[in-house]
């Protein structure tokens, strides 16, 4: 993909990561009551509202952090990758690095999807 | 080549949104890995009976509430907030807008790239980023309760 394709996608992927994120954000401290810390309410692991498990059964909600992990997925790699290329504009360097990239990006999107999907169904 | 102090103000923010953009990815990286916690650690990779989960994640609960994490999220907190503000100028200028009409460039001009205008939103992220500290202290450390 052209270096103009993957910065057009960057900015996608961070616009994308503004409205999950925000949805990740209300959800873990803008539900907490002000004289409450998140350590009493959305940490719990079940029997509140907004406790780790209410959230992730939730389809919608689950779906918001699943599309929240690839986009920040994406967007950190390539962020890396980008600082790396002007730090070290070296053509092998960056070669070798992208492909270090792609691996933890996938390992991330992996290790992550499966925890979505555990806890989604965990009963 | 990142140490800013010799340039100008935006300057400071290419400087600030690769640090902040760095120390979040690895926070990311960790955040992906701990949460996997939330279902019995990284050897489940089946649906496990939900009292064992609970006890698993429990005890990593009890690891995490402590006040150097609760610190630790609130830098994080500071960063991710100025991060997305200032990635968001970001991504505005990108695409031209904010930038102005175009114009000839005069010597020794400020940056068109940073107008007036990309300057205020530039203030604003560090603005939402000192909102996100006091909040996040609270959210984590019940400092505004206390």
């Amino acid at each position: 993909m052209s270096e103009r394709r993957l910065m057009l996608l960057h900015y996608v992927t961070g616009i994308g990561i503004l409205i999950t994120g925000a949805v990740h954000l209300w959800v873990v401290f803008f539900t907490v009551p002000l004289d409450q810390t998140i350590w009493e309410t959305t940490m719990l692991f079940d029997n509140h509202p907004f406790a780790i498990l209410s959230v992730y059964r939730n389809a919608l909600l689950a779906s918001t952090l699943w599309l929240l992990l690839v986009f920040t997925t994406y967007h950190a790699m390539n962020g890396i990758r980008v600082i790396l290329m002007e730090l070290i504009p070296n053509r092998s360097f960056v070669s070798a690095i992208k492909w270090v990239l792609i691996a933890l990006g996938l390992f991330l999107v992996v290790y992550g999807t499966r925890t979505i999907l555990i806890a989604y169904n965990i009963r | 080549m990142l140490f800013p102090s010799r340039y100008s103000l935006e300057r400071w923010s290419y400087t600030l949104q690769r640090i902040t953009g760095v120390v979040v990815t690895l926070y990311f990286v960790l955040h992906v890995i701990e949460t996997g916690n939330f279902v019995g650690g990284p050897s489940v990779w089946y649906v496990p009976p939900y009292d064992y989960a609970r006890a698993y994640y429990e005890e990593i609960r009890e690891f995490l509430h402590n006040p150097v994490f609760d610190v630790g999220l609130v830098i994080i907190g500071w960063m991710v907030a100025f991060h997305a503000v200032n990635g968001l100028r970001l991504t505005l200028a990108h695409f031209g807008v904010t930038l102005g009409r175009p114009s000839r460039v005069e010597p020794e001009a400020p940056p068109r790239s940073f107008s007036p205008l990309q300057r205020a939103i530039f203030w604003i992220s560090i603005a939402i980023a000192v909102f996100a500290v006091v909040y996040s202290l609270n959210a984590l450390m019940g400092v505004l309760a206390a």
